[in-house]
């Protein structure tokens, strides 16, 4: 943030105070308070704590199961976010092309966005169910190759294709959003000088991108951190044998279902401070390679 | 842009089917799904052509969640929703690159970890907050001594309460706060030319003003996508509205009303696995985001102005 | 003086409810979805309509565990409802926390008479405290059964399904002989292989009886023969007498057996409707849950959920909820549920009934009350009374994920049970500290 043209005035924390008013209250407000258990063991239906310090954390980070989650979270994580943010660019710019029928790629490829998060689980469990799905019939060829409760990889596979799916959509509106506002007058300048569409895209249109590819990378990285539950419960269920059990799963697992509320906080504060970790290296490192104006 | 480059348009249309085709697999066996009977929708292999009982199994679906009225009232909370983050998003993120102030870098960083736990962890206290939104401030004041103080110097005795449970503004309010719209803001703003910035000031347009004028228009597309999106993302809620509204009949939203109709895997069985008609009323629940994706498309233009150097 | 700030967001729904202000309304949040979901709302309306004291507010909260957590954030907000569908698994905080009106003090406290001892022992003893005093009302109850393809039992020249484990194997063998690729679908369940095994071949789950007797309790599940058990699971899956038929592997075990590519499949008994309305083309049906020769067989417990009556609440709630749970608990409202899904009775009275009136001798019914002979074999023993353990979701979880390595090959049973059962004792543990000088009522 390296421009500031106007005076700090009441004006601008008057716009500032209502989105952190409802932060505070709905946020931070009842986040300090689920997180303070994290240093206690909190009986669920609120019978008091016993203050146990940092017992929890140990207990997580003593935990050789736990690390392999975290490895396939960063894994899940990565791979989500380069296969969605690569999809959806490629899509984005060859549908501001403008051919005959964009339009209906444009919405066509917003939809599954719109999906409901209960269907998205099954429309995939059609796809990759390794007895009744599509995959099935790779094992018609090859018996056996296919089968999510034996093949750690191929469950990583496959959560990892559902997740990119649900991300297309919102990483393409933004990229085709950015795309569109670059004026008509520069590509047409570039035409004008003689380049041709591949290289106008390179040249003129991926800099001018930077701005938006910048915010889809944190947001898709953060989003498949802590927002990849669903996917995981309805595909494979942590499983086979712990394989996909991504840190947020287990935070669900343990907190929500499980009401182990103070193992879920620890949990939540460790992923809270990756991720947190994550963020600060991209706007220190990635941002600066960034072209604003 | 007259030009020819049929090689180029050839290898696009191949390119976006191939997209399409990965991407609507999905929603495609899912509508198959809703075609067939409970028998074949639960037997394997996967059919990839729709049966003929899609009309059937609509009717079943619809009388079964009283969809109707949920329409309304999850049209009103989206709305809302969007309404509430398109504004927060623009004056939190233009007041933050836009104005000079130590601590911009702090207030963006609070908004942004908001995006980092998962309601589900929150979701106790979250309830009570919900139960009421006045909590904070009330204990804030109880352990700052200035309800005592109050009491101590009027005999009033303090006690705020604000229930949000079972209300419009319960499903909407926590939901406006954005992280994502605020840092999407950031981004756009920065890339707004000093020239335009400067030229504002001469004329002697204040911050308001220069807002209003010149970058709210000039933000159209990204308030389209950003409105695109977070009107989706609003439809499909489900924890909270599941959470908060009881009263079903008077706030009941589409998407907690389809998560009825999905039979539990979790049980250790006896529920019908009903998935023909859960698939039946996925489709009905995504017409209008699907409707507000096709409207928002005319805003989706070509930037007219030069906004560059 | 008292100054109270108080903001109505919506002043309007007063005066749409003040129509119904004379009849007294109760919440009732319930955690059943799909067609089950809508049993539960019609069983409201029912009683809606069937008196003009009372009115019941009954919400889906879309899953048991939904219900519960939804229940637990309310509850701590002083919003809750007076009942709650919970399932087995998610109950020991509730109990240990002691914020529940056990029904027994209910009843008496409202005036409802109810004959407790017409529940059957398999069902009460679940529910209800060491001195017999019932926590929560029995409601959807079930246990597990076997299912079987009577078609390819006789082509395979078996002329009665086995009871014993030793007797099944040899099904599965003559199963295969006969040419049939898949005899047994197999998937992993803590509750059918873990816990129900434990509970008919009266060994323990759990020390301290499988809880009930202090919180400072170890598992044992890997010292007992459930580790022969599964032992003898892998090798069938070896030998291919069984295959792994989970939604994972390709296809749930009923999937398979309802299009007869599996011959056997182990289940609730609610699936009975389920199997019934997925409409095998062959002839099938159910058997108890075997035990292995030279056992002396126990009875199993009831799995399914129950309803809890939540503390805090006022007297006119709680009196129109006596009611409701005095409503479902008639013939008629437990033959309604019974019409509408796999579950079985919970009285002796409406059981007797419905054996007078023939029910279980008509199709769909015949036969789904093998159930009642496998809960009521024998008298409960200090270990078949059920299991009382925290965190029973996570050591199920511990059990599978570890079960699953094992029939993976990356380590042997023994050592995979060995490990569910120190992760599960650490989970033990915790939840012992949790409740520290508490114990089970």
């Amino acid at each position: 943030m390296r421009r500031a043209y106007f005076k700090f005035s009441w004006i601008a924390a008057a716009l500032l105070a209502p989105q952190l008013l409802i932060v505070f209250v709905f946020f931070y407000w009842p986040s300090a308070q689920a997180l303070y258990w994290a240093f206690t063991l909190e009986q669920p239906w609120g019978g008091g704590n016993t203050w146990v310090g940092f017992d929890n954390f140990r207990k997580v980070l003593s935990d050789a199961y736990y690390w392999s989650s975290v490895r396939v979270s960063v894994i899940y994580a990565l791979a989500t976010t380069v296969l969605a943010m690569s999809m959806a660019l490629t899509l984005a710019i060859f549908v501001d092309r403008q051919l005959a029928g964009y339009k209906a790629y444009r919405v066509a490829i917003i939809w599954p966005y719109a999906v409901a998060a209960p269907a998205v689980g099954l429309a995939f469990q059609f796809v990759f169910n390794p007895g009744a799905g599509l995959f099935s019939y790779i094992n018609t060829i090859a018996p056996g190759w296919w089968d999510l409760s034996k093949y750690p990889w191929q469950a990583v596979t496959a959560i990892v294709i559902a997740g990119a799916w649900k991300q297309v959509a919102y990483s393409f509106v933004f990229f085709l959003a950015a795309l569109q506002s670059i004026p008509r007058s520069l590509t047409e300048a570039a035409a004008m000088d003689g380049a041709r569409p591949l290289r106008r895209m390179m040249d003129l249109q991926l800099p001018l991108l930077t701005p938006t590819f910048f915010f889809l990378l944190v947001i898709n990285i953060t989003d498949s951190f802590t927002d990849s539950f669903g996917i995981v419960d309805t595909l494979t269920g942590g499983g086979p044998f712990r394989a996909t059990d991504l840190m947020v799963y287990k935070i669900y697992a343990d907190g929500f279902r499980g009401f182990d509320y103070s193992g879920a906080a620890a949990q939540s504060i460790i992923l809270m401070l990756l991720v947190m970790a994550l963020t600060f290296v991209q706007f220190r490192y990635i941002e600066r390679r960034v072209h604003y104006t | 842009m007259i030009e020819r480059t049929p090689v180029l348009n050839f290898a696009t249309h191949v390119i976006l089917i191939f997209g399409l085709v990965i991407i609507l697999l999905p929603i495609w066996l899912a509508f198959v799904a809703a075609t067939q009977t409970l028998q074949a929708v639960n037997s394997a292999p996967v059919e990839f052509w729709p049966s003929d009982q899609l009309l059937v199994n609509l009717a079943e679906a619809w009388a079964m969640s009283d969809f109707g009225p949920k329409f309304l009232n999850t049209l009103f909370v989206a709305t809302g929703v969007v309404v509430g983050k398109i504004t927060l998003a623009c004056i939190t993120a233009f007041a933050l690159v836009f104005f000079n102030f130590r601590g911009r870098v702090l207030i963006f960083w609070m908004i942004f970890i908001t995006l980092m736990l998962p309601l589900e962890v929150r979701i106790v206290p979250t309830y009570a907050v919900a139960a009421n939104a006045l909590t904070p401030f009330q204990t804030i004041m109880d352990w700052s001594g200035i309800s005592w103080l109050i009491k101590a110097v009027s005999g009033i005795e303090v006690a705020l309460e604000w229930n949000l449970l079972n209300s419009y503004t319960g499903l909407i309010l926590p939901l406006v706060a954005t992280a994502t719209g605020t840092f999407l803001y950031r981004q756009f703003f920065l890339t707004i030319p000093d020239e335009l910035v400067e030229a504002a000031r001469m004329d002697g347009a204040g911050p308001l003003r220069f807002l209003w004028d010149i970058l709210i228009p000039l933000s159209k597309t990204n308030i389209a996508a950003l409105a695109t999106i977070m009107f989706v993302y609003a439809w499909n809620q489900y924890l909270w509205p599941l959470l908060v509204i009881t009263d079903r009949a008077n706030y009941g939203m589409v998407v907690v009303q389809l998560s009825d109709l999905v039979p539990d895997q979790l049980t250790t069985g006896g529920g019908t696995p009903t998935w023909h008609l859960a698939m039946a009323a996925t489709l009905v629940v995504m017409l209008p985001p699907i409707a507000i994706v096709i409207l928002m498309q005319r805003w989706f233009i070509r930037g007219l102005i030069n906004t560059d150097k | 003086m008292t100054f109270k700030l108080s903001i109505t967001a919506m002043a309007l729904l007063a005066a749409a409810t003040a129509a119904n202000a004379e009849k007294a309304k109760f919440e009732y949040w319930y955690g059943l979805t799909g067609d089950l979901g809508a049993v539960v709302a019609e069983t409201c309306n029912r009683f809606n309509a069937s008196q003009a004291d009372y009115e019941a507010v009954c919400v889906g909260q879309d899953g048991y565990d939904k219900a519960v957590q939804n229940t637990i954030a309310a509850f701590r907000a002083g919003k809750h409802p007076a009942l709650l569908q919970s399932f087995d698994a998610g109950t020991a905080d509730l109990m240990l926390s002691g914020e529940f009106y056990p029904v027994t003090k209910l009843m008496a406290d409202t005036g409802v008479t109810v004959d407790w001892a017409d529940y059957f022992p398999g069902i009460a003893n679940y529910y209800s405290s060491k001195s017999g005093e019932f926590f929560s009302m029995p409601w959807n109850s079930s246990t597990p059964v076997y299912y079987f393809n009577k078609d390819h039992f006789a082509k395979a020249g078996i002329t009665e399904a086995p009871i014993t484990w030793e007797g099944l194997e040899q099904a599965l063998v003559a199963l295969k002989d006969s040419g049939q690729a898949c005899g047994l679908a197999y998937a992993p369940s803590a509750w059918i292989d873990l816990e129900q095994f434990s509970m008919v071949h009266n060994v323990p789950v759990a020390s301290n009886n499988n809880g009930y007797d202090g919180l400072d309790t170890e598992l044992l599940f890997n010292t007992t023969l459930h580790v022969k058990h599964m032992e003898n699971i892998q090798r069938w899956l070896t030998d291919g007498v069984a295959m792994m038929r989970t939604q994972a592997a390709g296809k749930t075990a009923r999937d398979s057996f309802v299009e007869g590519e599996c011959s056997v499949f182990f289940s609730s008994i609610a699936d009975h409707n389920t199997v019934h309305k997925l409409k095998p083309t062959f002839g099938w049906d159910v058997q108890i849950i075997p035990t292995y020769e030279g056992v002396e067989r126990k009875n199993s417990v009831v799995g399914g959920a129950s309803l809890w009556v939540l503390s805090g609440k006022s007297e006119a709630e709680y009196k129109g909820a006596a009611a409701y749970l005095a409503f479902l608990a008639t013939k008629e409202q437990q033959q309604f549920l019974l019409e509408n899904s796999g579950y079985i009775p919970v009285t002796k009275s409406t059981y007797d009934a419905l054996l007078a009136e023939g029910f279980y001798a008509k199709e769909p019914y015949i036969n789904r009350d093998i159930a009642m002979k496998s809960l009521t074999w024998s008298e409960p023993t200090e270990l078949t009374r059920g299991i009382r353990l925290g965190g029973m979701i996570q050591i199920r979880a511990e059990w599978l994920a570890e079960v699953e390595a094992a029939f993976a090959g990356q380590k042997t049973m023994q050592e995979a049970l060995d490990t569910a059962a120190a992760r599960g004792n650490e989970q033990l543990a915790r939840f012992a500290q949790t409740y520290a000088g508490k114990s089970f009522p």
